[in-house]
């Protein structure tokens, strides 16, 4: 880090003094050294550093004045960090910004630049999609970069061993996971132990098949369904189904238990997002993913999420050139060359007909096709109070499947919890 | 000859200037720059609600009415409140009494390979936390962790619990992994204690007929008081301070719902990282949560400082019988 503190000095020290010298002679050498522009770039996907990479070389060769540079942080550390190099001052010029809550406060605060200059963000991007990184006042802070997706990968081995078929719907499912345990197999890899990934990735997965979606989403933030109505203690319900099916000591394994219990062929099914279409690469058994199964009657829904617009620092110093990479990535040119670097299972949003290589990534977003579609539940809405949408999802999730809390309850909770501070509304 | 010379200059110059202030210095900046100021501008801004871009609003002891008033930051702070006292006296418990029991042991005339044994016990103290989470959590879990496995090897399947996943263990759990990668420093300073002891109270026991066990509870125990009251406050503010050891083997949440959330934990999570997934930290509350741990970290240690000052003026005449 020191070192290369030095370094960026010592070129700077270099290059300020070409410049000086040049001044009296070769004009070529000046204009070249002076206007090369070193933008950095911040994010929370430390796994992606190979082909982000790949991603800003190739706007470089498009724009050679211009080079940028990818800096992640680690994941769960990503949103303080970014937030303490912000307010000292020493922040990215360019940076993955959350959707909803987290990236608004940061917006608020004054660290995100006001984005709704930058060509090609209202054209190429429907309303729906530019919703997650759109402020209170109906300004934009970032634009839409990549969506993950969710659902559930099974072991296909394992399926034609059994003669086991894809579950249409929640009752097939269960009925799945008691043939797949009858075999001795593990049914379903999920754990408790990490707390996160029952709530994003489990019970955000299942809960819009019990809710209806997006429009039951709607309906519960617009108060004209109550958070503890039967359909949300039907999602707590599903929870509370799958434990017979999980892992002996699912307490206590975490999420990576679980990928390497799908991974070693132990396990037969895994909830969890697109991001970790790369971990299966090299599996010896044939997998794909199964959208997860709506209650019997109900429209079949997929969680698909904003996962992560790009962002540019208010105080940067070369805000001409760091809004250039923005309209870059808001052209259907830019991103369909974006696209190809894209890290296997994160998807572009723009409105264009982009091709994805990867079968598996192919797999999982043709599930998208004929269902609904909706962001994780407590992402619009739930986040911005205490005690959190998020965290009642995730302690009632917790606590129905330890068994404290009947599904009831935890639905109760999670409306008593939420009339503290949420105020219905559109 | 010179050091000499250093000391009658030293003592002629003592009424005018002190020659040994300027020694000071140093470590008195260093001191006040990274310990003192850091601690009183964390003090200062529990009054202070940071804003947009680094401004600071002063709010006078709103941060802690909301700690203390709002019944969710107040459940929170006293369920870790709590978890640290238990956190404590398991190290207390465990920690320190293996601690004078190795002491004891080691010192045993007749014991061969004590210094193998002594640095068999130092080793987990020289390792990184991390690296003593993860290896427990590993060892600990309920799919190929090896104690599982060993369990079921030996058909002791029903004994197998998911100990770092169970509210009512966990807690548990973490604190004796703890205290098993301490224990080597109280053993250390038993040790230095015990050697300190003179060996005549020994043996004047052993020709009065006292017994291994008698000399231990009446010469070595009472001897050992003063560094008893260090390895406390050690152990005290050390644990009251402690983060590493469950962000390793549990995480910042001090999962499984909250039943491993301490005071350095809830800290973390209020002041620096704020709650996954929003992650927005509170700085002013956080620095609420330090100030009032670091009072019950001041008061602690003088209380145990006072109680072993006491027992340090009635153990120094050698040989008489503390009351």
């Amino acid at each position: 880090m020191k070192k290369r503190f030095l370094a960026v000095i010592a070129l700077g020290l270099v290059l300020g003094s070409t410049g000086l010298f040049a001044a009296g002679g070769a004009d070529a050498g000046k204009a070249a050294s002076v206007e090369k522009v070193a933008l950095v770039m911040g994010s929370w996907r430390a796994d992606d550093v190979e082909q982000m990479k790949g991603l800003l070389a190739e706007y470089s060769k498009s724009h050679p004045a211009v080079s940028i540079d990818f800096k992640p942080t680690n994941p769960p550390d990503y949103n303080a960090t970014l937030r303490l190099q912000l307010a000292s001052g020493s922040g990215p010029d360019l940076m993955y910004a959350r959707s909803y809550a987290t990236g608004a406060q940061l917006f608020a605060d004054g660290y995100f630049a006001d984005v709704s200059s930058v060509a090609g963000l209202k054209e190429n991007f429907s309303e729906g999609t530019r919703a997650p990184w759109t402020a209170a006042n109906g300004k934009p802070f970032a634009v839409p970069f990549v969506a993950v997706s969710h659902g559930v990968y099974y072991n296909m081995d394992i399926f034609s061993k059994l003669g086991l078929s894809v579950p249409a719907t929640w009752e097939e499912f269960l009925g799945v996971c008691a043939k797949v345990k009858a075999a001795g197999i593990i049914p379903v890899a999920n754990s408790l132990g990490d707390e996160w990934d029952i709530a994003e990735v489990v019970f955000m997965s299942i809960a819009p098949n019990f809710i209806g979606g997006r429009e039951g989403r709607l309906a519960y933030e617009s108060g004209k369904k109550a958070w503890n109505d039967a359909d949300m203690a039907g999602a707590f319900q599903a929870m509370k189904d799958l434990v017979p099916f999980l892992p002996d000591g699912f307490q206590a394994l975490t999420y990576n238990d679980s990928n390497a219990l799908f991974a070693t062929g132990k396990a037969a099914m895994y909830f969890d997002g697109s991001w970790t279409l790369g971990t299966f690469k090299d599996v010896p058994f044939k997998w794909s993913v199964f959208a997860p199964p709506p209650k019997a009657g109900k429209k079949a829904q997929v969680c698909f999420h904003a996962d992560a617009g790009l962002a540019m620092n208010a105080a940067t110093k070369h805000p001409k050139e760091a809004a250039e990479f923005l309209a870059w990535i808001c052209s259907k040119e830019g991103a369909a060359i974006a696209a190809k670097y894209l890290p296997t299972g994160f998807y572009p949003m723009i409105d264009a007909p982009i091709a994805i290589a990867d079968p598996h990534a192919n797999e999982m977003l043709a599930l998208n096709k004929g269902r609904g579609l909706d962001v994780r539940l407590a992402w619009p809405r739930l986040m911005d109070g205490d005690p959190s949408g998020y965290n009642l999802i995730m302690y009632g999730s917790i606590q129905v499947m330890k068994g404290i809390k009947t599904p009831q309850q935890a639905a109760d909770e999670m409306a008593a919890g939420l009339a503290k501070w949420y105020k219905p509304s559109m | 000859m010179i050091d000499f010379n250093i000391r009658s200059r030293g003592k002629a110059l003592l009424g005018e200037a002190p020659r040994w202030a300027p020694y000071l210095i140093p470590a008195l900046v260093l001191y006040s720059t990274f310990m003192a100021f850091p601690l009183f501008d964390s003090v200062r801004l529990s009054f202070f609600r940071a804003g947009a871009v680094g401004s600071r609003e002063f709010i006078g002891f709103d941060n802690y009415v909301r700690l203390f008033a709002v019944k969710e930051n107040a459940l929170r702070y006293w369920s870790a409140f709590a978890n640290t006292w238990y956190f404590f006296f398991v190290h207390m418990a465990v920690q320190n009494v293996l601690g004078i029991l190795f002491a004891v042991l080691l010192m045993e005339k007749g014991l061969r390979g004590a210094s193998f044994y002594r640095t068999v016990i130092f080793i987990p103290a020289t390792l990184a936390v991390l690296v003593v989470g993860y290896l427990w959590k590993l060892i600990l879990n309920p799919q190929w962790g090896a104690l599982t496995l060993f369990l079921k090897g030996v058909s002791l399947d029903f004994l197998a619990e998911p100990w770092l996943g169970e509210p009512k263990y966990a807690l548990t759990a973490v604190s004796l992994v703890s205290a098993w990668q301490w224990v080597g420093m109280p053993t250390m300073m038993f040790l230095a204690g015990i050697q300190n002891i003179p060996d005549d109270m020994y043996e004047s026991a052993e020709i009065a007929g006292a017994s291994k066990l008698q000399s231990f509870r009446y010469i070595t125990l009472p001897m050992l008081r003063p560094v008893l009251g260090i390895v406390a406050i050690l152990t005290f503010v050390g644990n009251f301070n402690a983060f590493d050891a469950v962000f390793a083997m549990e995480n910042v949440n001090g999962a499984p719902l909250y039943s491993t959330d301490i005071m350095g934990t809830f800290f973390y999570r209020v002041g620096i990282a704020g709650q996954h997934p929003v992650s927005i930290p509170d700085p002013g509350m956080g620095a609420a949560v330090a100030t009032t741990t670091f009072a019950v970290l001041a008061l602690g240690a003088a209380l145990i400082l006072k109680a072993t000052r006491e027992d340090t003026a009635g153990a120094e005449p050698a040989g008489r019988k503390p009351k």
